[in-house]
This record gives structure tokens, C-alpha cells and sequence, in this order.
């Protein structure tokens, strides 16, 4: 029994001193510390002479309690340290951190080479104090270095959000949101605007390559540039949400050796971009270096459509289609409730209307450009709205019924056509339009119905030529492709098509009363 | 100096081209104007307003004639290379001109920052404007080449209501007489003292001193002219015969086959390439198509 008693007790001694043994840590176990120079570098970094960096320091306690630490960065003397090197702070529960960026520049004239960073942590826990270090390379390389260690390997525009071609798009084209004040106002009201006016449009795909044996810190982003002027244009750098969109349309990456990667950085654009051709500059930056590591020049087109234009070219096309189409079904009945004397007489207003319209404008309305410029408006609109206007009124009071001014416009129609070869779709679809609006505004106003009141024709064939004249401008810019500012649309839509026009109704009537005392 | 006359009568020949039917015409001249709508790619362009024009060779049109359309193609494609100088919208674009400047009171502001005439905007008007002088360029042939009664009985036959053919045919044959009326009456007025070309309001009211007597005989005219077009049973009956009998030939009927194929071919393809442009539909069997649009249509 003895000698077991006495092992008994042995145990019970030895007891409290293992157990005092147990409480202290092993370091690792204790707390975490990372070091990465340059930030996000996690093996041996890679910096370009003249950059200016940050290393960046990391710690996380394990344990309840206060934790001294003192941190000590040793950088190569020939960097030029911006920020202090020793860092002392305290941690004071579990998982409590802490970090911090020290900055510093890599002079230009440093030697290129593979430089050693040593860090230090001092660590006061309780009684137990622990000295960890960390040994982290950092590569100097010259710019060519770089050169030859980074390549752009292509740019797809557009892309998805990784960056990915999708081949449902155009190649290198993106296409711009509509530029009509008109159809925004409409998904405003619907609910289905963007509440923000800058709208992101497409994404570009970068492929970036490292083929040196460093990982590279890298910044992939891109400009948009005048491609003549080689001006960046700013509408494609939005402020958004009230910072600049540059903040959003980079990317920072580190790139592995031996790797490459696809990065998609977002396109946005604003409403006053135009559409044309532009130059995409793609761009790799060795992080800290305003230097571009690699760049990449892409020919893009913007397409912009003027939605409210094909829109409203639509609506004229089915209005004008089913306006014919029932003219044509029920020609027989609609030609039958006029008199053979009313239509000589349409006919004959039709060929006054042409000799005195049509074929001196021929020539004059180029004329008028070269001489008046974008001007000419204010002349050309004696002759197509002021006695154009006064034919068509006057035609209605000599014969106010319905369907007179869709006779004569069909008459002066197929008369420029046969006569002067203007067989064109445009014309035939302005014709209709203008047709089919004045009818209904003379029928509202009473004109067509013989009540000849001059304010209210005038007003009617003010709004209608207005209305027409809009329709006309967009068909020409959808079929014809051509553009027009707006203040010259605004310009002629309200001097030619409303005053213009509602002079020449009002002086329609006064020579339609002085013919009807011809026709009496 | 261009009369009006050499613009609105035709020259009557017998050329392949006036031995057309005019519904032919008329057909290839509607399956052309679409497909000038439908085109973008300016050499395509090119070549169509060419081959127009190469029509001409055959018509053996007259000098007069040729300088008519010559004329009427300067100021027309003029005045789309002016216009689009001054609106161009596309980047990049150059100023070569300065109309108005932006500091410029009041017009400066009017034109929301001034007026200038673009280099590429003159290239883009001359490219756009092939549009419209195909057009007008056949629409003259065809016009030069048929009598107005054989265009009018091709648009009857093609179910234009006969009235309105009537009313055609009366505006055409009018056309002349209404014209030199106008003439006359300009020059009384000018031996009146009047100022035809003055602007502004004596211009309005030059032309009320035209138009009035000139409507007024338009007037009686059309009081006689319904008497006596009546007393030979216009609307008499509801079908009515003709003199002349149209009959397509085998080059009308090819024509009309190659015109309107195209035409439906290069629309349709045009669309789907819009759609594919536009993001609305894509379809990996329509590669070679879209390829095929963006390089020649």
C-alpha cells in the first residue's frame, strides 16, 4: 500500500504545477498577425520604381483580456517611410483588432531587386510576453519590367458583370438610353424610370495578364475619348448618387503570377451623350503608380435612338395605312356625296396649290438654305404655310364638308409624285398625317360643318399644321436618318406651323368669301 | 434658264424604258423608295443612285431634261449637306464655322449655344442625301417617261378609286393653263407696281393678288367643266372601259418580281438586324445575316 499511497500524493503535488503549465498559449494560438506589402499582397509583392505604396498591418486577439502589443515595421532604408513605423495599441477581448496603413514611397532611383520587409509584434499578455516577426519580399521592378510582366489581352464591349462577351449584342457598340424628355416624363409617371438620370448602359470585359513570378497589385479601369481630340468625355463619368461615377467604374486587383483575369467594370452614361464613334482606353495601373502598366485602344460606336422619333413614325405609318385602306374600301361611298362640280373644283385647288406651292419651292427652298441658313424657315413658311393654308381654307368654305382637305392634299400628293418624281414614303406619310389631323381639328372647330369662324380656324389649323410638322420632322429623322436641333424644331413648330399657318387659314376665309361670290 | 414645262411634260419616246407598263413603274418606283429607307451603308447607296441614274442612258432623255435633273439633284443634295453641317449630332465632329456663336446675345441662348457648320456633318448630308435623290431621280424617270393618262390608268389598275384618277387627270391637264394663268397674272401685277419677291407682308399680299383671280377663273372653270364631263355620264355607271388596254410584258413582270423580291428581302433583314442592334431579339442562326447587314446594307 505504500508505495502507492506515496505515488498518490506525488500526483496530488505535481498536480497544481501542470496545471499552472497549462495556462500559458502558444503564440499563433494567442493572436493573429498578418502582414501585406503592398496591401493585398499576401505573398512577395511587386512594386514599380516611383510608387507610392501602403503596407498594411493586421492583429486580432484570441483572448478575454488586455493585450499590449507594439508592432515594428523595418522597411529598406532606401524607401522613404511616410508614416510611423512603431505602432503601440491595446486589445482588450476576444476578437478584438486592429490595423493599420502605413504609407511610403519607392523612389525612382531605388535598384531594382527583391527587397526584405521584417515585422515585429511585441505582445504583453498577462505575464506571458511573445515576439512574433514576419518576413515579407517585396520586388522593385523598373517600368519595363512591367511592361513586359502586364499585358491587356482583350477588351469586350459590351459584356455581362464579369466581363463576359455576349454575342446577342453588337460588337464594341453600346447602345444609349433615349434622349426624349418626352419618354422619360412617361416611365417617371409609370413608375419606371430610374430615379437617378444617369443610367448605366453596358459593361467592358478586360482580360489582364501577369506572366512574371510576383503577384501584382493591379488597377484596371478604363476612359472614354473624343477620338479625334482625344479628349475624355465626361457625360460617360456620371455623378452618381452624389460621387463621381470614376469611384465606381475601376477595379483592384491582385493578379497571380502566371495568371490572367477577366474584370468588368460598369459603362454609364448620361442623357447628353451623343451618339457617334468613340475611343475606349482601357488601363492597368500597378497600384500606387499613376503609371499605366499597360493600356489597350478600342474603336466603340455609341448608338443612340431617338425612341419618341420611331414612336411617333409608327403611329403615322398605321394611322396612314388605315386612313387609305378605309378610303380605299369605301372610295365609292365617300366620292358619291360629292357633287362632279366639287371635285373639278378640289382638283383644280389641288393644281393651284402645287403650281403655286410645290413647284416654286423646288427651287426656292434650297435656295432659301443657302441664302437664309437655318433661317429660311421664316421664308420658306410663306409659301407652305401661309398660302398653302389660304387655299386649303378657302377650298373648305367654298365647299365646307368633310373630306375636302384629305382630297386636295391626296390630289397635290399624287401631282408632286407624277409631275416632280416625289414619290417618297415620307411625303406620302406627312401628307396623310397632315390630312387626317386637319380634318378632325376643322370638324371640331365647326369649319367643315359651316360654321366659319375665322379665330377658331385658325386656331384648328394652327394646332394641326403644329402637330403635322412634328410628325414630319420625326419621319425624316427615322426614314432619312437626318438631324435637326431642337431649337430649330421648336423654332419651326411654332412660327411655321402654328402663327404661319393661322395667318394663312385666317386670310383663307377672307378669299374664300371673295370667291364664293364667284361661284354665287 | 429651267422652265416649268421642262419638269412637267413628259418626253414621249419609244425606248424600253416608255414601253414600260406603268404599273411596273409605279411598283418598282414604291419597292425602290423602301428600300432607300431601309439602306445605311453608303456605298450600297451609292451604287442604287447610280444604277437610278444609268436609267437615263436607255430613256435618251433630252439635254434640257438632263440639266432639269442635274439641277433639281445639286440643290437637293446641297441642301441636306447644309442642313446636316449645322445639326449634326454625332461625335466626333470638327467646327469648321462659326455661324453664331455661343456669346452671341440673345441668338447665342436662342440656339442653345451657338450655330457651327461641322466638317463630318457635310460627308454625313452627302452620304444621307443619296436617300432622296434615288428617289427623286426615279420618280423623274418615270415621270418623263410616261404620259400622265397611261400613269393615271396604271394607279386605277393598281385600285387607286377612279374618281381620284379623274381628279388626277384633271389637276395634270390643268397643270400647264393654271401655271400660265399664275404667270400672267404676275406680270400684270408687276406692271401694277407690285413686287412679287418682296418680303414679308408684301409678299402675303402679292399673293393674295395672284391667287385670287387666279382660283376665280379655277372656280368658273370647274362650273363648266362639270357640265360638260356630265353630259358624258362620268359616274354613269359603276365600271367603266378603257381605250387603252395595260398589259404587262415579261421584262415588266421580271422587273416588278426582282424589285419587290429585293425590296421585301433587304426590309426584312434590315429589321432583324435592328432588332439584334437594339437588344430586343438575337438569334445564333442569324449570324451570317447580321454580318451580312452591317457590311453591305
Amino acid at each position: 500500500m505504500k508505495p502507492i499511497l506515496l505515488a498518490l500524493v506525488l500526483v496530488l503535488l505535481t498536480l497544481p504545477l501542470s496545471t499552472a503549465q497549462d495556462v500559458g498559449f502558444a503564440p499563433e494560438e494567442m493572436f493573429s498577425f498578418s502582414v501585406q506589402v503592398p496591401y493585398g499582397a499576401k505573398e512577395g509583392g511587386l512594386a514599380v520604381q516611383g510608387s507610392n505604396l501602403s503596407a498594411y498591418l493586421f492583429v486580432e486577439s484570441f483572448q478575454h483580456g488586455d493585450m499590449d502589443v507594439r508592432v515594428h515595421l523595418d522597411l529598406p532604408d532606401e524607401f522613404e517611410v511616410k508614416d510611423e513605423t512603431v505602432q503601440m495599441f491595446r486589445l482588450h477581448t476576444e476578437y478584438d483588432d486592429w490595423y493599420r496603413f502605413i504609407d511610403f514611397h519607392v523612389p525612382p532611383d531605388v535598384p531594382c531587386g527583391i527587397y526584405t520587409i521584417n515585422t515585429t509584434a511585441y505582445i504583453d499578455f498577462g505575464d506571458q510576453h511573445e515576439i512574433i516577426e514576419r518576413k515579407t519580399t517585396l520586388r522593385v521592378a523598373s517600368k519595363n519590367e512591367i511592361s513586359d510582366m502586364i499585358s491587356i489581352v482583350s477588351v469586350v464591349i459590351p459584356s455581362d458583370e464579369d466581363g463576359v462577351g455576349d454575342p446577342s449584342r453588337p460588337e464594341n457598340s453600346i447602345i444609349l438610353q433615349e434622349a426624349s424628355p418626352f419618354i422619360n416624363k412617361i416611365k417617371k409617371i409609370a413608375g419606371m424610370g430610374d430615379s437617378n438620370e444617369d443610367v448605366r448602359v453596358s459593361y467592358v470585359g478586360v482580360e489582364i495578364e501577369n506572366n512574371g513570378d510576383e503577384a501584382v497589385p493591379l488597377i484596371v479601369s478604363y476612359e472614354i475619348l473624343d477620338i479625334k481630340t482625344m479628349q475624355e468625355i465626361g457625360e460617360f463619368k456620371p455623378t452618381l448618387m452624389g460621387m463621381s461615377s470614376k469611384t465606381f467604374s475601376y477595379s483592384n486587383i491582385i493578379l497571380p503570377a502566371r495568371s490572367s483575369k477577366v474584370v468588368g467594370l460598369p459603362i454609364y452614361t448620361t442623357d447628353s451623350v451623343m451618339g457617334g464613334e468613340y475611343l475606349l482606353r482601357a488601363r492597368v495601373t500597378v497600384t500606387g503608380s499613376n503609371w499605366d502598366a499597360a493600356t489597350s485602344d478600342n474603336k466603340i460606336t455609341a448608338i443612340s435612338r431617338n425612341w419618341t422619333s420611331v414612336v411617333v413614325s409608327l403611329v403615322a405609318f398605321f394611322l396612314s395605312i388605315t386612313t387609305i385602306g378605309i378610303f380605299v374600301s369605301r372610295s365609292n361611298e365617300i366620292m358619291n356625296s360629292f357633287k362632279t362640280r366639287h371635285l373639278v373644283m378640289i382638283s383644280l385647288f389641288g393644281t393651284a396649290s402645287f403650281a403655286a406651292v410645290n413647284i416654286p419651292m423646288t427651287f426656292l427652298w434650297e435656295i432659301s438654305h443657302a441664302v437664309f441658313g437655318p433661317f429660311s424657315f421664316l421664308f420658306t413658311g410663306i409659301f407652305y404655310e401661309v398660302i398653302l393654308y389660304m387655299l386649303i381654307v378657302a377650298a373648305v368654305v367654298l365647299i365646307p364638308k368633310p373630306g375636302v382637305v384629305f382630297l386636295l392634299l391626296m390630289v397635290r400628293y399624287l401631282l408632286n409624285g407624277i409631275v416632280l418624281g416625289h414619290f417618297n414614303p415620307v411625303f406620302l406619310l406627312s401628307y396623310s398625317v397632315n390630312a387626317i389631323i386637319l380634318e378632325i381639328m376643322l370638324y371640331a372647330a365647326g369649319t367643315t360643318r359651316g360654321n366659319m369662324d375665322k379665330l377658331k380656324t385658325g386656331l384648328a389649323c394652327g394646332v394641326a399644321d403644329a402637330i403635322s410638322q412634328y410628325v414630319s420632322f420625326s419621319l425624316w429623322m427615322v426614314l432619312y436618318r437626318l438631324f435637326y436641333s431642337d431649337w430649330y424644331l421648336k423654332a419651326n413648330i411654332l412660327i411655321d406651323g402654328f402663327i404661319y399657318t393661322f395667318i394663312g387659314a385666317w386670310l383663307g376665309i377672307k378669299l374664300g368669301s371673295k370667291l364664293k361670290k364667284v361661284v354665287e | 434658264m429651267i422652265r416649268a414645262r421642262s419638269i412637267s411634260e413628259p418626253t414621249i419616246k419609244d425606248t424600253i424604258i416608255h414601253r414600260m407598263d406603268p404599273r411596273a413603274k409605279i411598283i418598282m418606283l414604291v419597292a425602290v423608295s423602301f428600300i432607300v429607307v431601309a439602306l445605311d451603308n453608303p456605298e450600297t447607296m451609292l451604287i442604287l443612285f447610280l444604277t437610278v441614274l444609268g436609267g437615263f442612258i436607255p430613256a435618251k432623255m433630252p439635254l434640257i431634261k438632263l440639266k432639269t435633273l442635274g439641277f433639281l439633284l445639286l440643290l437637293l443634295i446641297w441642301g441636306t449637306m447644309y442642313s446636316q453641317a449645322l445639326f449634326y449630332s454625332q461625335l466626333p465632329r470638327t467646327v469648321i464655322f462659326t455661324i453664331i456663336s455661343p456669346d452671341l446675345p440673345f441668338l447665342g441662348w436662342f440656339t442653345h449655344g451657338g450655330l457651327f457648320i461641322y466638317k463630318e456633318g457635310i460627308h454625313y448630308g452627302a452620304v444621307q442625301a443619296l436617300r432622296s435623290a434615288t428617289v427623286l431621280s426615279l420618280g423623274l424617270l418615270m415621270g418623263w417617261t410616261t404620259d400622265p393618262r397611261d400613269m393615271l390608268n396604271g394607279l386605277v389598275r393598281l385600285k387607286i378609286p377612279y374618281s381620284v384618277a379623274f381628279m388626277v387627270v384633271t389637276a395634270v391637264r390643268f397643270l400647264p393653263i393654271v401655271i400660265a394663268e399664275v404667270a400672267t397674272v404676275v406680270a400684270v401685277q408687276r406692271l401694277k407696281g407690285f413686287k412679287p419677291t418682296k418680303f414679308g407682308y408684301g409678299m402675303i399680299k402679292t399673293a393674295l393678288g395672284i391667287l385670287t383671280p387666279t382660283l376665280a377663273n379655277c372656280v368658273r372653270r370647274a362650273g363648266v367643266l362639270a357640265v360638260s364631263i356630265e353630259s358624258r355620264a362620268f359616274r354613269a355607271n359603276p365600271t367603266r372601259t378603257y381605250l387603252k388596254e395595260l398589259r404587262c410584258s415579261n421584262f415588266d413582270i421580271a422587273i416588278i418580281t426582282i424589285t419587290v423580291s429585293l425590296a421585301i428581302a433587304i426590309i426584312s433583314v434590315k429589321i432583324l438586324f435592328n432588332l439584334y442592334t437594339s437588344e430586343v431579339y438575337y438569334s445564333t442562326y442569324l449570324r451570317e445575316i447580321y454580318a451580312f447587314a452591317r457590311w453591305y446594307l
